[in-house]
């Protein structure tokens, strides 16, 4: 097992944003993690980057005990990820940015900024490394996030609504580039509203509701579970239909 | 750009030979001072975007060290140097590990607060000479004591301190630990994120920026042979700092030297029209300065420069 998260919780004050959530990622894998807006999927995905320390639970990523631990111990251990909102560096160039990543694993500059461009062809933006990165429209913040993330090497990357926000054609381009990141051997977990995105990328989702995990399973049957549906539309909504 | 740097010092190296005139050497040695202190304060301040304003900590620590050995023990003044540098770190890392939790502003005020109780503590503090300050040797004893009748050694020495500040502060900004300090400015949560190590790496800028602020500091004392809490610890040689890095660009390598060469000639200027009189509009001058750096150009000359210099080429291409 890769990353083992037990019972996790996180409380602010007397509010449970998450309570005794799980989830068990196996090397290799995609999994998905949806519900409605508000049901602790970002608090449970902090705490796995590490920019949270849960209430209670524990988190293990390959046999280490994560737990307590900061984010750059995280990130040296090999787990990546994005924010919700793109948070680039705005005043560096598209190269710098992806440099900083670099630098986690190769600490000299000449090496880092080889490493840095490899990722820009990747990821497709070599052609413009030396832009500021606040020339950059919201779908090309979310691939520099994605760059800058797989710039540290990771084993497992956490994306953040990566693909949010992007038109239909770039849309497709993400998706291509996710399933090239996971092609390349990268475990990746991510949280995302659109479904075709889930159903297309996931064998396996995880879905949240007021800090609970009320569904897991494959993404085709658990969007038709009862307490799925009501998650999303509601039980009034329902008995109405019926 | 590169011949810019050239020909700037070029000129720097030229200026105390070519304006050969004791008004012109006064101006000149004030500027590298200013340029010196703004350039040390940018390597926190500037590149990790930590605005200290309190570092007239350093400087007073520089300043006092040297004119103590002095007048403690008869030494030369310029064996204070590695003590206020040894004395500056160890401040650094004393106020540096719990302030430097602090976001934006906090951090800023906690800073002042803290000058300010020092600058306090050493007016009340008999053995340095309390409210009095200290003095240097009247009358040099020997080279070693670095008492000059003219200005120019001092520029020299001074211009020598800057050239390798500088030096060092291209090396940080080409290494790993310059990307890290612009990456905690842009956003901490981020380079955190990306394994950036924050806290250390903070620490680590503001022990190399007090170490060569404290030694702006010795040079001052040991060119003026005097120093008092308020010279040595008083807000306005902090708040210079930050106006001449900000107004030249801070979180750039030149940035410091340019704010210099602006505002130490405008500040003689208005020394020189109004005499004892003009005491009070530095702090105008620098209140207008944040004003309109605040108000239309946050990245300070620099950016201004980067702004207008392709629509310059354009219309020169026009034309």
């Amino acid at each position: 097992m890769l990353l083992e998260a037990s019972e996790v919780s996180m409380a602010f004050g007397s509010f449970a944003a998450v309570s005794g959530a799980s989830l068990a990622v196996e090397e290799g894998e995609i999994v998905g993690l949806i519900g409605p807006n508000g049901a602790g999927k970002s608090t449970f995905f902090n705490c796995l980057a590490g920019d949270m320390q849960p209430t209670s639970g524990r988190i293990v990523f390959a046999g280490v005990d994560l737990t307590r631990t900061s984010p750059e111990t995280h990130a040296l251990a090999g787990i990546g990820r994005t924010f919700q909102v793109p948070a680039t560096f705005e005043d560096m160039t598209l190269l710098d940015n992806v440099m900083v990543g670099a630098f986690l694993r190769y600490p000299q500059p000449e090496q880092a900024r080889e490493h840095a461009r490899r990722i820009l062809g990747l990821t497709g933006l070599g052609g413009y490394a030396g832009q500021r990165a606040r020339s950059l429209g919201t779908p090309g913040r979310k691939r520099l996030e994605i760059a800058r993330v797989l710039a540290t090497r990771p084993r497992l990357m956490l994306l953040d609504e990566a693909l949010a926000g992007l038109t239909p054609t770039e849309l497709q381009q993400a998706v291509a580039l996710v399933r090239e990141i996971h092609a390349s051997g990268v475990t990746l977990v991510i949280v995302e509203h659109i479904m075709e995105v889930i159903m297309t990328l996931t064998k396996r989702v995880l879905v949240f509701n007021q800090g609970h995990v009320i569904a897991s399973g494959a993404p085709e049957s658990v969007v038709r579970e009862e307490a799925v549906i009501e998650a999303y539309i509601g039980r009034g909504r329902r008995k109405r239909r019926q | 750009m590169r011949y810019g740097a050239v020909t700037l010092w070029a000129a720097l190296l030229a200026y105390p030979l070519v304006l050969y005139n004791q008004f012109y050497w006064d101006i000149g040695v004030g500027l590298l001072l200013a340029a010196i202190t703004a350039s040390a304060w940018n390597i926190v301040g500037g590149y990790a975007g930590q605005v200290s304003v309190g570092h007239a900590m350093f400087f007073g620590i520089g300043a006092y060290a040297p004119l103590l050995v002095y007048h403690l023990w008869k030494l030369p003044p310029v064996a204070g140097v590695p003590l206020a540098i040894g004395l500056s770190l160890a401040l650094a890392v004393i106020i540096g590990v719990p302030t430097l939790r602090l976001k934006g502003h906090y951090f800023s005020m906690a800073t002042i607060a803290i000058a300010e109780l020092i600058r306090i503590f050493v007016g009340t503090w008999d053995l340095v000479g309390a409210a009095i300050g200290l003095q240097g040797p009247a009358v040099g004893r020997g080279w070693w004591d670095l008492t000059f009748r003219s200005e120019i050694p001092y520029y020299y020495i001074f211009l020598g301190v800057l050239a390798v500040l500088l030096s060092v502060t291209a090396v940080v900004e080409r290494g790993r630990f310059g990307y890290y300090l612009r990456a905690i400015k842009a956003g901490e949560r981020a380079a955190r994120s990306l394994g950036v190590p924050v806290q250390q790496t903070k620490l680590k800028a503001l022990m190399l920026s007090a170490a060569f602020t404290s030694v702006a500091g010795s040079l001052y004392a040991i060119k003026t042979g005097f120093i008092d809490p308020e010279s040595g610890f008083g807000i306005l040689v902090s708040v210079q700092m930050v106006i001449v890095a900000a107004l030249g660009g801070a979180g750039t390598r030149l940035g410091p030297l340019v704010g210099a060469l602006v505002l130490v000639p405008a500040q003689t200027a208005i020394n020189t029209w109004f005499g004892g009189g003009g005491t009070g509009l530095t702090y105008i001058l620098y209140g207008g300065i944040i004003l309109v750096l605040a108000r239309f150009e946050p990245g300070g000359l620099h950016e201004l420069w980067h702004r207008a210099a392709p629509l310059l080429r354009r219309r020169a291409r026009a034309a």
